[in-house]
């Protein structure tokens, strides 16, 4: 049985998949995104974090069976209306034969994964194979804007996108709406262009930019300077309801 | 008494209104002058301002038989010879009442005439002697009706099953083709709108505290879900009107259809704290258990904030006092060095949570309430025993409210678990603390404020802690009767000696300062770092409820940032169902955002018109007194 690091377990989680859900959110993230509100899940381990002024360890250590075990408690409550459990993170896909066993004891349960598709084929493959469904993150179709803004070129998440789109499993693009950085008209075309066709896809969902992002960067000691405007409001580029596809902007 | 109030009220009729009745005068005057309330002080007791108040009246049987049939009853009542003197003088005085409300209504009719409103005077020529036939006599009647009960004095007057009583009236509307369901929802409107033309004159604890609820769904005897389109439409027309009355209560159970909960959600959504929901499957047999027969149980109603209150045939006062748990606990503390098991210990909370229901139920006799003539026309078995309702009803049962349940579930679990179990906290560390309000041991306060286990997480303990607390405290009231026959009922609510309670309270080994606030209800510590709404239902729900049935929600501050779209509110009536079917009791939804309510602190002239739910009950948020502006904001710390 293999352990992991988890830093949250949110109930009723209300942005995060279908009916009542509690969503887990494992620690450790390989991108760095200039707008991320959870500076928290960068590091894989547990570490100091201060909140209203008193110091806390953030994240701890859980064997795959003690939080399956947990998560079933809640069974009834997620079979009667119709939800489940979602992961998400930092980046969950990284340490994904943790999640992998969580989700083998977790079989009679939807089960969603956020994922930002930054991971090695076989461990997307093999999360992808165990998941209902997926909220798959799609931030920048240009690479080298990804690299700028998220530390990292995009190819292998534009291949786990194809995968993903391949296999027919039932999927939910996010994307973040980040002021001047990939609310164009040009990115959002460019994204369209990669969902369309896709069976899966249930919909679209434009996630605007959190203003209080910042607000946890301190508490773990780091500081927030992000390269964009945070005062100025995204733009809404709707490139996807005319190919058919529905949208959600939260 | 009432005539001269109906007499000197002054009939206003405002532009375009169809329901009429208005209240004029601002203050009634007492009944007795100040040396006369002194001299009946020395003899009686007095609950609250005197007068009757929080019952449920019979409404259905008002807009059915009408005053003038009301009447014709007590007139016959009266030819029985063997009447003694005192039983004469209530009769006549419950005919001096009828035909004041009706002259009263007669006035109404004559300025209506005279403003060339034909419609209304008519209308008020059809309900002046006879029942209601149609949704607007009914809706008109119900207002002079309630609007009498105002004036007489009663306070807290509730409306009770609303949707029930009045549909037939639109059922027989709709099926003569004289309505159209829009016509129908205005008219409901209309009434809602009445509810609070005048509500500033009525009384409460604080502005906003009137008892106007109404409750809505429930089952009929054939177990028949009795959600129809006027409950449907009262729904609609608060959503519409955002203002505080009527509130509204929302009879539910495991099996009520989704769509229900939706429309109630929606509702939520809005902020006004309401509506509240009440489990039948928990409810109906905890009333049954209490003695109530299964009609009287299934008909429930919900008094001014949430304890349970039989129309037509209670005449119970609902919160004649209150427990403080967490104060025997801290009582009890100081004799903690004597027992050596936690069982030991909790034996002796238990005595003591006893010993104080006895002194509460010695406390209260020698009630004297002012007699009420036209409300016992409204109540059950007045005319039979010729007898006034103040004097007692058919049932005549207490209330006993419990506060700081989980302060002292969380005190008692970490005695158990720091103090006998793992030893990590001596007793002179403890009581040290404890005497010197933490001056010291700021670390440990630290500790227990945070890190300690507590209702709300989902654990075993101190989820039944919580338990053996209410079952102490129904035992405690159980079998025991007082001086009008009834008997006590224990409850969850707290009213406002939450905050009464708390002001007196030493330290506790939660962590809390002394005189530091303590939740208000069924809810958990101030100090919870919330694992979620989940497991504070779980904690909230494992408490054998049905046996501690007089009242008081789990309450749950909701951020309203939650309610961005249309499946969030949907989402929101599913955990609302969840609780329902975990076995909770009732619950109370507030939608919040902290810095609204802190701006409007700073300046209340620009938010006149935010509502808050404060105990069991919704106001306008700036016209609270500082100490529950400051409770509910604080409660909403840590929302979720």
């Amino acid at each position: 049985m293999t352990d992991g690091i988890v830093f949250s377990i949110e109930e009723f989680a209300i942005n995060d998949g279908p009916g009542i859900r509690t969503t887990v959110f494992l620690k450790g993230c390989p991108l760095r995104c200039a707008w991320c509100h959870n500076p928290e899940g960068w590091s894989p381990l547990p570490e100091k974090m201060v909140k209203r002024g008193r110091e806390e360890t953030c994240g701890y250590r859980i064997s795959s069976g003690e939080l399956a075990e947990r998560l079933g408690r809640d069974r009834d409550l997620f079979r009667d209306s119709g939800g489940g459990v979602t992961f998400t993170g930092g980046e969950p896909l990284m340490q994904s034969p943790f999640l992998c066993e969580v989700m083998d004891g977790l079989k009679d349960m939807h089960k969603a994964v956020e994922t930002s598709g930054y991971a090695r084929e076989d461990a997307f493959r093999s999360v992808m194979e165990r998941a209902d469904s997926l909220l798959f993150d799609i931030k920048l179709v240009d690479s080298a804007l990804h690299r700028k803004y998220t530390g990292a070129g995009n190819e292998l998440i534009l291949r786990n996108l194809k995968t993903l789109i391949a296999s027919g499993k039932p999927f939910v693009a996010r994307i973040p709406l980040i002021p001047g950085v990939n609310d164009t008209r040009e990115n959002m075309e460019a994204t369209a262009s990669l969902l369309q066709g896709a069976v899966g896809l249930q919909r679209v969902e434009l996630l605007r930019y959190n203003r209080v992002a910042g607000a946890k960067y301190p508490m773990v000691g780091l500081s927030y300077r992000p390269p964009f405007d945070e005062e100025k409001e995204p733009a809404v580029y709707d490139a996807f309801t005319g190919l058919g596809m529905k949208l959600l902007v939260l | 008494m009432l005539r001269a109030l109906l007499n000197a009220e002054k009939p206003v009729i405002l532009e375009g209104e169809k329901i009429v009745g208005t209240r004029t005068i601002s203050r009634i005057p007492s009944i007795f002058t100040e040396a006369e309330w002194a001299e009946i002080r020395k003899t009686h007791t007095l609950h609250e301002r005197g007068t009757v108040s929080n019952i449920s009246p019979d409404y259905e049987g008002i807009l059915r038989d009408g005053l003038g049939g009301r009447k014709s009853q007590v007139l016959e009542r009266a030819k029985d010879p063997t009447l003694t003197e005192e039983q004469r003088l209530f009769l006549s005085a419950a005919v001096e009442s009828i035909e004041a409300v009706q002259d009263f209504i007669q006035k109404y009719r004559v300025c209506a005439r005279s403003a060339g409103l034909e419609d209304i005077a008519s209308i008020l020529d059809n309900i002046h002697s006879v029942g209601a036939t149609t949704l607007r006599e009914a809706l008109q009647l119900l207002r002079m009706v309630h609007f009498a009960l105002w004036e007489s004095d009663c306070y807290h007057n509730t409306l009770g099953r609303f949707d029930q009583y009045i549909y037939p009236y639109y059922r027989a509307d709709k099926a003569a083709g004289r309505i159209t369901d829009q016509e129908a929802f205005d008219l409901i409107e209309e009434f809602f709108l009445t509810c609070n033309k005048d509500s500033d004159l009525y009384v409460g604890m604080q502005q906003g505290d009137n008892g106007q609820s109404i409750v809505l769904g429930g089952r009929n005897q054939k177990g028949e879900y009795l959600f129809n389109e006027v409950s449907r439409m009262c729904l609609k027309a608060s959503y519409e009107l955002n203002l505080i009355d009527p509130k509204i209560n929302l009879r539910c159970d495991a099996d009520t259809p989704l769509d229900v909960f939706i429309q109630g959600a929606h509702l939520t959504k809005r902020g006004l704290g309401f509506p509240q929901y009440d489990n039948d499957d928990v409810v109906i047999p905890g009333l049954e258990k209490l003695g109530y027969s299964p009609e009287d149980a299934r008909n429930y109603v919900v008094a001014a904030c949430w304890e349970f209150i039989i129309p037509k045939n209670g005449m119970e006062i609902v919160n004649i006092d209150a427990l403080s748990f967490a104060g025997v606990v801290s009582d009890a503390l100081e004799h903690l060095e004597e027992y050596a098991s936690y069982e030991a210990f909790y034996a002796y909370v238990d005595n003591c949570i006893k010993a104080e229901c006895e002194r509460i139920t010695q406390a209260h006799n020698n009630l004297y309430i002012v007699p009420a003539p036209f409300m016992s026309m409204l109540m059950g078995g007045t005319i039979e025993k010729a007898r006034d309702i103040s004097l007692g009803g058919n049932s005549n049962n207490y209330g006993v409210h419990g506060t700081g349940l989980s302060t002292a579930a969380d005190s008692l679990a970490v005695i158990k678990k720091y103090y006998f179990e793992e030893k990590t906290l001596s007793l002179e560390e403890l009581m040290d603390a404890l005497h010197h309000n933490f001056k010291g041991h700021e670390a440990l306060q630290e500790h227990l404020r945070n890190d300690a286990p507590k209702m709300g997480l989902d654990l075993e303990e101190p989820d039944s802690i919580g338990s053996a607390l209410l079952k102490s405290f129904a035992e405690g009231l159980r079998g025991k009767r007082n001086e009008r026959g009834g008997i006590w009922r224990a409850g969850t609510g707290t009213a406002m000696y939450y905050i009464f309670h708390a002001k007196d309270l030493p330290a506790t080994p939660d962590g809390r300062y002394a005189g530091e606030v303590i939740p208000a209800n069924f809810t958990p510590s101030m100090f919870l770092r919330q694992k979620g709404p989940v497991s504070v239902m779980r904690s909230f729900s494992k408490q054998k409820l049905e046996d501690a049935i007089n009242g008081g929600p789990l309450t749950i501050e909701l951020d309203e940032s939650i309610f961005r779209n249309d499946e969030s509110v949907e989402k929101l009536a599913m955990l609302i169902r969840s609780y329902i079917r975990m076995g909770g009791h009732q619950l109370q939804l507030n939608t919040l955002n902290r810095e609204t309510l802190l701006d409007a602190k700073k300046h209340p002239e620009q938010h006149r018109d935010l509502i808050v739910r404060v105990w069991g009950w919704s106001g306008y948020f700036v016209e609270l007194d500082e100490c529950y502006q400051d409770h509910i904001i604080e409660r909403i710390k840590y929302k979720i």
